[in-house]
């Protein structure tokens, strides 16, 4: 036998050789530095060969080396050849060897794995050198997988083993994180966090680009809407993709939406088909083809990208499905924007360096997500083709709010006259042609409303309190098309062809609330019914809370901020409480202290809230805040019954914007207590560990 | 800077980096020895391979969605070539590897660097499964049922990373990602990290094949140099002689760095 | 002693360089009129460089987007080979392919995709969540050194930082100040560190010195 042997090769000997075997351990052993198995010592008697135990197939072979000794009792004792047998009896009967013999002079003797095992036995007496000793902890780590601490692997998945434990703590610190942020939506007691601010902060001049970039589209302005995010981002940018869609289609603008990543796809799809339930009370509906169209997958990340840059045209040919958009567009260039939502800050450079210089005239409004603020940031401020710039969660919490404010607050659509008898209800019909006869059951899907000739003013003038002092969009680059200002469109002088139309519908509202009626139309000859309502206006600096019941223990429905102005529809016994109608079947109760109350007539009260076409405005007024956009999805292929909208009306009711934003805050609490918990348990461990082995 | 002089300076840039490839490779051949740092997070992958081949697990190696034909080209190109020498010091075993990957343009480079450094039945070893989550869940419940000895991921990671990784408890792992996000997931969860490029230089401390570490060697070199480049950046701004760079001076700077990056690869 | 290059590998590596040098050159050099001074017929100049980039490119994306198919094919015929050894997960998938193959071509929509998909991956995201959170309770496990302490720290920091309780108005000073500053700086030095790699290995495969041409 050779004196420079092989453990493993001889191993093998008996084994049928096959030139990959053959040539792989001679790799093997000649490209692994550390794990040389040969022994350093000349001149010693090698090892025998490995019993067959060690070199089962896979087939028959248990997952471990570890599990494949603990089995090694089952193998009966006749199956061994004499001299195993012999070698067996002998390592049971002396497991202390000479204290002068070192491992590789055990004389014929197969280790027990026993012996293998740390305290004591074997390995402790011998003396061995450094790099020996690094051969034995290797042979510990591949036999002894059970060991614990963190091996390299082979632990069992057994009773007390580390994975048996790291499954308990994780479960723990899943139920943990789960419950605390569960709390918000059982009860309000736990709103303990502020919510975002209503508005952009002041040094937010991105955020504010963006939103006058898309509050001045014009009706029929295209834009791009690239939807590069995936599921894990979804939490945070579909509601802001939602949010975006509903601005968009507010302004009458087309957006070409466009993805690389095939589920994206969907996600717009889904949130298009919540956006049309959402506003299918007013009798809307957004169509692809005539509103918005989904263009084809972009195939092969980068290169994808770069014919969407370079070929715009043909990539705007064909829609999602296949079919001909019909669009005729040249290049990028033709778009007003490319809106980009982004899972991180580096799709966003990417998009700016190589798709947006093709087209250097169409700016780039990025939306990203919390995590990748900071490098998103740096690169708005260092890119000069990006034009605005929303991050987060907060920033889709306050975006929200902005829309509200600026479109008013949930009008008091009805649902269907068979969920909310109106006893009290009156309606003055309008002289309209296209307008549903509001005393007629409305149909649930009408054919789809055509914007342009239908173009609606419900109010004339806003209120400064209503509408935010909105900036213009500061980045936009030199030589663009001149955007016109909220008051251009606003204008009626500047929008020919517009038909006026005026939209009457009708409050359903419990027996002891005053009638209403809602009438606006444009010039043509306003014809506004006058009856005078009580309305509250929200003084409190602070957001306040509307809630379910006259109480403080009752749940939050909505919060409201200053300014806000709702309808009274009822008070309690004390009148400590004003009951105020949110929307139609759904009142809240506000604290008296925290409101004015105020007489107006409808129109007064109506004309503090809308600003836009009714028909568009309805698209953000209706912004489901609540739900992450996976929500029911009951009109896959059918219009909705009236089951079906109140199911989701009440499931409007039970999400509501605070408790989810509190239930974030909560989680993430929730789980800063947990990574600290399990840190110091874990640091604590590994500084007593590291104290025993000094002391030994 | 106007386009002409990004376009000079990156033909320069690419020019040195080539003439420092070759040059690299002279060292190599004429020293015997390569110029490289420690890597600590690679001095566990022996224990890994071998316990691949002792428990009869097969090592799974991923590329993640670095797809051949993009941007992140090279990295799958590293990654593969990482993979290579792995895979060929583990070759003793009976498992087949396996190399998964998220792209499609990816599988044929894993199926033909399992080919090469296994020269077995290598046909289970390249598996591809869609990109995003469904990756990470598709290859968790593939690993879980192979009984991964260890999972090696070098490529393109997102926060995906995490679900591969909190099901890699019963073997080693080692992470690396050209994504920040994923980068972060493989610090916290991961047992071993490598960190930037050090993805791109991995192939070269695995193995002493001198064309895989040369590239380790030039990347540490423009590192050095990046390094120096900042810093003299940082004090000719703080001295306002920034404004002032042009072309020909970049020009002289990377021909500088040239020659102090041979010098440099000559020392180390 | 160096093998000998077979004469395949060397066709092939010169291919890959004579292709790889031309994009590259035509990509960095095309399009810039400006390179060429004032000679005559610069900009026609200009243009030819930029083709062969763009010609190469554009077959590149072709072949990209026909890899799909070959994706689908290996995730087939894995999942045929595992069925063999009895794997129940690659009984599932080819079972779902079947259905879903049989569902778009009976029902010519992607219902299936939006309906299970997309709230099958929701629920990994949110399975992710906790991962995370459970992998960064054990990094002092797995690291436990003043890297893994600081790594923690920081977490925590900008955890409580983002909460925007007026108590913690502190931490969340030194959360912007840490996303901003170190976090910003340190995320452009391991981007330089990639891009710098990215260059390497990428000129590497450039000048046919990657492995797949080397026979």
């Amino acid at each position: 036998m050779s004196e420079d042997f092989n453990w493993l090769e001889e191993a093998r000997h008996d084994e049928p050789q096959t030139p990959v075997a053959e040539s792989g351990r001679r790799r093997l052993f000649s490209r692994l530095p550390r794990i040389s198995l040969r022994p350093r010592r000349p001149g010693l008697p090698a090892l025998p060969p490995l019993p067959r135990l060690f070199r089962r197939q896979r087939d028959e072979a248990p997952s471990s080396a570890s599990q494949l000794i603990s089995e090694r009792e089952e193998r009966p004792l006749e199956e061994l050849d004499e001299r195993l047998r012999d070698l067996r009896q002998r390592s049971l009967q002396g497991s202390e060897p000479p204290a002068d013999q070192p491992l590789y002079n055990v004389d014929e003797v197969l280790v027990s794995p026993e012996a293998l095992n740390p305290g004591g036995g074997l390995i402790g007496a011998v003396a061995l050198s450094k790099a020996q000793e690094e051969q034995v902890e290797l042979l510990r780590d591949i036999v002894d997988g059970a060991t614990p601490g963190p091996s390299p692997g082979g632990a069992s998945p057994g009773r007390g083993s580390p994975v048996a434990l790291t499954t308990a703590t994780r479960l723990v610190a899943a139920v943990f994180v789960l419950l605390l942020a569960s709390l918000p939506f059982v009860s309000s007691d736990f709103d303990f966090f502020p919510l975002p601010p209503a508005d952009f902060e002041a040094r937010r001049g991105d955020a504010r680009s963006l939103y006058n970039a898309l509050d001045n589209l014009r009706p029929d302005d295209r834009l791009l809407l690239a939807l590069e995010y995936g599921a894990t981002a979804a939490g945070e940018l579909d509601p802001l993709a939602d949010l975006a869609l509903r601005h968009i289609f507010a302004q009458g603008a087309q957006p070409l939406i466009v993805s690389s990543n095939p589920i994206a796809i969907a996600r717009a799809e889904n949130i298009i088909r919540e956006i049309n339930r959402s506003v299918m009370r007013a009798n809307l509906v957004v169509e692809a083809g005539a509103h918005y169209h989904i263009l084809r997958y972009l195939p092969g990340g980068a290169l994808g990208l770069r014919e969407l840059s370079e070929n715009f045209a043909a990539v705007a040919r064909y829609s999602s499905s296949g079919a001909e958009t019909g669009l005729d567009i040249a290049s990028l260039a033709d778009l007003q924007y490319i809106v980009l939502l982004a899972e991180s800050a580096e799709t966003i450079r990417f998009w700016a360096e190589q798709v947006v210089p093709e087209s250097a005239e169409t700016p780039l409004l990025a939306i990203t997500s919390y995590a990748a603020e900071p490098l998103a940031q740096a690169y708005a401020e260092s890119l000069p083709q990006i034009a605005g710039l929303l991050h987060g969660y907060r920033d889709a919490f306050s975006y929200g709010e902005m829309l509200k404010s600026a479109y008013g607050m949930a009008p008091p659509i009805p649902l269907t006259p068979t969920l909310e008898p109106a006893p009290n209800t009156t309606a003055t019909p309008l002289p309209a042609s296209s307008t549903p006869d509001p005393t007629a059951t409305p149909a649930p899907i009408t054919p789809t409303l055509d914007w342009t000739p239908t173009l609606i003013h419900i109010t004339v003038q806003p209120t400064a309190t209503a509408t935010p002092d909105l900036q213009r969009l500061s980045t936009a680059p030199p030589g663009e098309r001149a955007t016109p200002s909220r008051e251009d469109l606003d204008d009626p002088a500047n929008q020919p062809g517009e038909q006026a139309v005026a939209v009457a519908t009708v409050m359903a509202q419990p027996t002891s609330a005053p009638a209403a009626t809602i009438a606006a139309s444009d010039t043509p000859g306003p014809t506004a019914t006058v009856a005078s309502i009580r309305v509250v206006e929200v003084i409190s600096p602070q957001q306040v809370r509307i809630r379910r019941g006259p109480t403080t223990a009752d749940d939050i429905l909505r919060l409201a901020q200053a300014g806000d102005r709702f309808e009274v529809v009822g008070a309690n016994g004390d009148g400590s409480w004003h009951q105020i109608a949110l929307e139609p079947g759904l009142n809240g109760w506000i604290a008296q202290f925290l409101v004015e109350e105020l007489v107006m007539t409808e129109a007064e009260f109506r004309s503090g809230s809308a600003s836009l076409p009714a028909e568009r405005a309805v698209l953000l007024r209706e912004y489901d805040w609540s739900l992450g956009k996976t929500g029911p999805r009951y009109y896959q292929a059918q219009p909705p019954s009236p089951a079906d909208l109140h199911e989701f009306a009440q499931l409007r009711d039970r999400h509501q914007e605070g408790p989810r934003l509190q239930a974030m805050s909560l989680g993430a609490l929730a789980a800063a207590l947990v990574i600290v918990l399990g840190n110091l348990v874990h640091g604590v461990g590994a500084l007593l560990r590291r104290r025993g082995a000094s002391a030994r | 800077m106007d386009q002409t002089t990004v376009q000079v300076f990156s033909v320069l840039f690419v020019m040195a980096t080539v003439v420092l490839l070759y040059t690299a490779r002279f060292f190599e051949r004429r020293r015997r020895q390569r110029a490289q740092r420690q890597m600590a997070a690679l001095e566990r992958l022996p224990a890994w391979t071998s316990q691949s081949i002792e428990s009869s697990r097969p090592l799974h190696l991923s590329l993640g969605a670095s797809a051949v034909g993009g941007e992140d080209t090279p990295s799958a190109l590293a990654g593969a070539e990482f993979f290579y020498h792995l895979i060929q010091s583990g070759a003793a075993g009976d498992q087949a590897p396996t190399i998964s990957t998220s792209s499609p343009t990816s599988v044929p480079l894993a199926q033909d660097t399992a080919r090469r450094a296994w020269e077995g039945d290598s046909l289970l070893s390249a598996r591809w499964y869609p990109p995003g989550l469904a990756f990470a869940g598709g290859l968790s419940a593939a690993m879980a049922e192979d009984e991964a000895a260890a999972q090696i991921l070098a490529g393109k990671l997102g926060p995906e990373l995490a679900l591969i990784l909190d099901g890699a408890d019963r073997g080693g792992s080692l992470a690396v990602s050209d994504q920040l996000e994923g980068q972060a997931v493989a610090f916290a969860m991961a047992d071993e990290t490598l960190i930037g490029e050090e993805l791109y230089a991995a192939a070269g401390y695995v193995s002493d094949e001198a064309s895989a570490s040369r590239v380790a060697v030039v990347i540490d070199v423009w590192r050095g140099l990046l390094i120096i480049g900042l810093t003299l950046a940082l004090l000719l701004a703080y001295a306002g002689i920034l404004p002032w760079l042009s072309w020909q001076l970049l020009l002289a700077a990377v021909v500088a760095a040239t020659v102090l990056g041979l010098i440099l690869a000559r020392r180390s | 002693m160096r093998r000998m290059p077979s004469l395949g590998s060397a066709i092939s590596s010169l291919v890959a360089f004579a292709v790889g040098m031309t994009t590259l050159l035509s990509l960095l050099l095309g399009d810039n009129p400006e390179l060429f001074g004032e000679q005559p017929g610069r900009e026609i100049l200009a243009e030819r460089i930029a083709a062969p980039g763009d010609v190469m490119l554009r077959l590149a994306t072709l072949m990209v987007a026909l890899s799909i198919v070959l994706g689908v094919a290996n995730l087939l015929h894995v999942h045929v080979l595992r069925l063999r050894r009895h794997s129940l997960t690659s009984a599932v998938l080819l079972a779902s392919f079947a259905f879903t193959l049989y569902w778009h071509v009976a029902q010519g929509d992607a219902t299936l995709l939006e309906a299970v998909l997309v709230p099958i991956e929701s629920a990994l995201a949110a399975l992710l969540c906790l991962s995370l959170v459970h992998g960064a309770s054990r990094v002092l496990q797995k690291r436990a050194d003043i890297w893994g302490a600081l790594f923690v720290l920081v977490v925590i920091i900008v955890l409580l930082g983002s909460l925007g309780l007026a108590e913690l108005a502190p931490v969340q000073t030194m959360r912007d100040w840490l996303m901003a500053v170190p976090v910003s700086a340190g995320a452009r030095a391991i981007l330089l560190g990639i891009a710098l790699g990215v260059i390497v290995a990428g000129l590497r495969a450039l000048l046919g010195q990657d492995r797949a041409y080397r026979g």
